[in-house]
């Protein structure tokens, strides 16, 4: 199995916040050493790893998670804490997870 | 891009100029564990399109606790008119009783709606979505005024999939304005919520709704204290004359 992180690098050359809170609960979950690479989606450079890819799996949002397994598709994971649970087999809150479901999809606000 | 994404996405370009009630037919030949999603508002034509395809077709409503009387009057009465067997889906108990244990039943008006509003909607509907292949929803382009993005109307649901699975979504209304969903309403004497006649163009739940005035956005009718409603429907300086 092989981990891909996108992080994003904002239009003004300032990093996402999100971005780094991810980051950081990763490190202080003990997780990093689980993602085996970590590409850049530049909001300055189209032709960068991350948004290349991003524009691939035809995803908007980041940080993103991209799990890849033998013989199947690439798995991809917007929601941190739903990575978390599915993939790094840890426990998460469930309410946190539908929190963080929320501010990234306000678009369920009219469901 | 994989064979499923392609998929989605070529369909998704072929059927945005295609009318709700073709993007429903292509929904509901697809799959038949499929389920439509209904707020209780104007959503409902939704309801109407689709039983002319399958009568008996899965609809599901998110019961948060905190709707308005008339919402649940009518979507009882949709449940009678259509003669559907609507899922009325309610928040677990013991995390409600926990929120406002902590917070009381008001805290969305300080802290802001979505600690509510994922306990009360999101975590029942990723429940609901964890038994089907497909859902539809009554999303559309113009209900969020800042939005300038397409809405696909047909999308893989990566959040609410299965794990290892698939989840397709189909917003059939996403390219309809307001005005055309109430053109619909009227012409063919659909039912709808009371609500509407009282200056309600939006409606969710009861304390986070209010009616709108003339020429106003209907998200300024919902949750209009935070200033994510403020940062999409207020006035810019620039438009502003001085």
């Amino acid at each position: 199995m092989k981990i891909t992180l996108v992080k994003k690098i904002l239009a003004d050359g300032s990093p996402c916040k999100k971005c780094g809170d991810v980051l950081q609960k990763l490190e202080d979950g003990g997780h990093m050493s689980r993602i085996d690479e970590v590409l850049v989606a530049d909001e300055r450079d189209p032709e960068s790893a991350g948004l290349q890819l991003a524009k691939t799996l035809n995803v908007h949002r980041a940080p993103f998670f991209v799990v890849d397994r033998e013989g199947a598709e690439p798995e991809v994971h917007t929601v941190f804490l739903k990575f978390v649970k599915e993939v790094l087999e840890q426990e998460a809150d469930e309410g946190a997870e539908a929190m963080e479901i929320l501010a990234d999809n306000p678009d369920l606000d009219f469901i | 891009m994989s064979a499923v994404l392609l998929n989605t996405v070529d369909i998704d370009a072929k059927l945005q100029n295609e009318p709700p009630q073709e993007i429903l037919r292509h929904a509901l030949e697809q799959f038949d564990n499929i389920a439509l999603s209904f707020s209780g508002a104007e959503d409902v034509v939704l309801i109407d399109m689709a039983t002319q395809i399958r009568p008996d077709i899965e609809v599901f409503c998110l019961d948060t606790g905190r709707l308005h009387a008339e919402t649940y009057q009518f979507i009882e009465r949709v449940r009678e008119h259509y003669g559907l067997n609507i899922d009325l889906l309610s928040p677990d108990g013991n995390a409600v009783r926990k929120l406002v244990k902590a917070k009381g039943l008001y805290s969305f008006y300080k802290d802001n709606h979505q600690e509510c509003c994922s306990i009360r909607k999101i975590t029942p509907l990723k429940s609901k979505l964890l038994e089907v292949d497909a859902w539809v929803t009554g999303q559309r382009k113009d209900q969020s005024p800042g939005t300038r993005a397409a809405i696909p109307v047909i999308q893989d649901d990566r959040l609410f999939a299965r794990p290892g699975e698939t989840l397709t979504k189909f917003n059939p209304l996403a390219n309809w304005t307001s005005r055309q969903v109430w053109d619909y309403i009227r012409a063919y004497d659909v039912p709808y919520n009371a609500l509407h006649d009282q200056g309600y163009l939006s409606i969710g739940c009861e304390p986070c709704t209010r009616p709108v005035g003339p020429n106003q956005h209907e998200r300024e009718g919902r949750w209009w204290w935070e200033e994510a409603t403020k940062k999409e429907c207020g006035l810019h300086g620039s438009n502003v004359r001085k």
